[in-house]
């Protein structure tokens, strides 16, 4: 215990609303290690944003409620930290890339102004120092001209410029943990896969730990060391990317992967996407939670939640049939019970 | 751009493009027509480039140029009211039987009152009282309705509770009547500005407190305050820093409008006798004195009210002004 950057053990983060309780993260657990990327996956409202903004105490509460579990950075306790002790980790120690560049930034303050901002708050720079810190930074990230762009506002940035300065601002303090929160949603294609280059491109300069929150198993392909997938709050699969991508064992990965558009495509191929619908966090199906649209579906999948169990070194999955010879993507046999 | 314009970033910009000439790449097109204004000269904050949208408006201009015309005919009267067009506050009985009620004419350009006193020079003296009451008095409900409606758009739950259910009575109190009773049940001796200001000021705050209240809390929600938090910044550096510059545009209109609104007020109060008195002047106090002569002789009443308007109107417009200029993305 203690040994990694990052620890996250069975971390349960509830909301209790009008309406219920809302399990919105329901024992994850993970390791991060410094210098190494994790992917976490899933659909919207699996739990994978709620899970990060519960590590940086960025969860209102109430209504939310850690309910177990702890998150241990280098071996402290995240969630039982002083509010003036988190506040020096986070932008610090730890830092955050939000989803939407265009709403990401202070409209009233200059580029410039609000990547100085982390140097003065944790660093102690003196405005200017911290200006020109905040230019080197620009650059860093690629912005041309950057001695210029530093005062402009940021409404005279184009989206992707702006999602660089954020991932500036986030760099500002040289965090050992980075945490993206699907960076590159709010940006078209191109720029996506530049935005992505860029960020393994720091790393590897900075050596900062990156965890990449998406949607997309395109992007973590790539970038990340090890994958976590998560369905309606729970861990349904975790490993290695390779694991992950050549040995996936649990049906919803192999849904996500079917759903992914390939180069080789041919016309007549069409996309296959999972059917139905991510399930409401109020009201959780029983048994698997992904078993109302698993086409493996067994009786068992109903009644019986499966535990989240280790396969193969660190690769584990939420299924009971994981690991069974011949459960495995694209032999498996359909199921013969219906729900 | 002149010279002495430089600082520090300025100089970077210029040893950079120097730099690339240098090293013979296409240096970075000199900063262009557009952007100059927004990269050059030393207005870097928020409210100079403020500043320079708001001097493209013309209304808002002429506004401003009225009420600073104003201030300094107040702050200098002593100097030059009474040579030019005798002593407007005091009454002097020997001749004032043979100067009162006179017509205009170039040694009393707007004529004199029923007591022989300079028009001119007591509309001069008037703004004096008006506008001191009316930025007071804004000051004060400015200072106790930013604080609760931070503390209260902030924090929410309990505290909101609490500050909102006290605006509420205060809200319900008939804003005038009360401003009233209170100067009615002071003793003579003790009315004049300072209990003027501080009824209206005193009573003013509940629209500022939840203007600001409903400000702080759709600004609150916005990414770059959870951004904020999220790269470590203190609850005050959030309220301070990230959400009052974006929450406090439309409370500077409305301050700025209310000046003009307590202006009103203080016309009113003066004009009941309640508020500015004798020798004091007051423009509300001299509608009240002139409003015997309104017929045979209007100008006692017509140059003090229209003070009391183009002044109100030059706050408005202003405040409009200001709104505007305050808008970054309406910038060019």
């Amino acid at each position: 215990m203690g040994d990694h950057l990052l620890e996250v053990k069975d971390l349960k983060m509830y909301f209790h609303t009008r309406d219920g309780v809302v399990k919105a993260v329901d024992g994850v657990s993970y390791d991060l290690d410094k210098g190494e990327t994790l992917g976490v996956v899933g659909e919207s409202g699996s739990g994978k944003s709620v899970t990060a903004l519960t590590m940086m105490r960025l969860i209102a509460m109430p209504p939310g409620k850690v309910e177990g579990g702890y998150a241990l950075f280098k071996g402290r306790s995240l969630l039982d930290m002083k509010d003036d002790e988190i506040r020096h980790i986070r932008g610090n120690e730890m830092a955050m890339i939000f989803q939407d560049p265009m709403t990401s930034l202070n409209p009233v303050y200059r580029v410039g102004r609000q990547i100085a901002e982390p140097l003065i708050v944790h660093k102690g720079m003196s405005r200017k120092d911290a200006l020109a810190r905040a230019v080197e930074l620009l650059r860093l990230v690629g912005i041309p001209n950057p001695e210029a762009r530093v005062r402009d506002y940021p409404h005279q940035f184009s989206g992707g410029m702006r999602q660089r300065a954020m991932i500036a601002m986030a760099l500002a303090c040289d965090p050992d943990i980075l945490i993206a929160d699907e960076p590159t949603t709010a940006l078209d294609v191109t720029i996506q896969a530049q935005i992505i280059e860029l960020m393994q491109e720091l790393q590897q300069r900075t050596g900062s730990a990156i965890i990449m929150i998406t949607h997309d198993l395109g992007v973590v392909a790539d970038m990340a060391d090890r994958i976590l997938v998560m369905y309606a709050g729970r861990m349904v699969e975790y490993g290695t990317t390779d694991e992950i991508f050549y040995k996936p064992l649990h049906p919803y990965t192999w849904g996500l992967m079917d759903s992914v558009p390939t180069h080789d495509m041919t016309e007549k191929r069409e996309l296959n996407p999972i059917k139905g619908q991510p399930p409401s966090l109020v009201n959780v199906p029983s048994g698997c939670a992904f078993h109302p649209r698993c086409p493996y579906v067994q009786q068992r999948c109903i009644t019986e939640e499966p535990l989240f169990k280790i396969i193969e070194g660190s690769h584990g999955s939420a299924c009971h049939f994981a690991g069974d010879p011949g459960f495995v993507r694209g032999e498996a046999e359909l199921a013969g019970v219906s729900a | 751009m002149s010279e002495h314009d430089h600082h520090d970033e300025q100089s970077l910009v210029e040893e950079h493009s120097v730099k690339e000439m240098r090293s013979g790449l296409p240096a970075s097109p000199p900063v262009t027509e557009t952007t100059a204004h927004i990269h050059g000269g030393a207005t870097r904050t928020l409210w100079g480039d403020a500043w320079i949208r708001l001097r493209k408006n013309r209304l808002a201009l002429i506004a401003l140029i009225w009420l600073i015309l104003i201030v300094v005919a107040a702050l200098t009267a002593d100097l030059w009211v009474a040579r030019v067009v005798g002593d407007p506050t005091t009454i002097d009985s020997s001749t004032a039987a043979a100067t009162r009620l006179m017509s205009p004419s170039l040694q009393h350009p707007l004529g004199t009152d029923d007591m022989g006193r300079d028009i001119f020079g007591r509309v001069v003296y008037g703004s004096r009282a008006s506008l001191t009451v009316g930025v007071a008095a804004v000051v004060i409900s400015l200072i106790i309705g930013l604080l609760l409606g931070a503390v209260s758009g902030f924090y929410g739950r309990l505290i909101d509770a609490i500050i909102m259910r006290i605006t509420d009575i205060f809200l319900a109190f008939p804003y005038i009547l009360f401003c009233i009773l209170i100067l009615a049940i002071l003793p003579d001796d003790m009315r004049g500005i300072g209990p003027v200001i501080l009824s209206i000021g005193l009573l003013g705050w509940p629209s500022f407190a939840r203007l600001f209240r409903s400000s702080v809390l759709s600004v609150k929600e916005n990414d770059y305050v959870d951004a904020g938090r999220a790269l470590g910044a203190s609850d005050a550096r959030l309220m301070f820093r990230h959400i009052m510059p974006n929450a406090v545009a439309p409370v500077v209109v409305y301050a700025t409008m209310s000046v003009g609104g307590a202006i009103l007020t203080e016309a009113a109060l003066s004009f009941l006798g309640l508020g500015i008195q004798p020798p004091q002047i007051s423009w509300g106090r001299m509608i009240n004195d002139g409003r015997g002569y309104l017929i045979s002789n209007p100008g006692l009443v017509f140059w003090p009210g229209i003070a009391i308007v183009l002044t109100v109107l030059a706050f408005t417009l202003l405040g409009d002004g200001i709104r505007d200029a305050l808008d970054v993305k309406m910038k060019d």
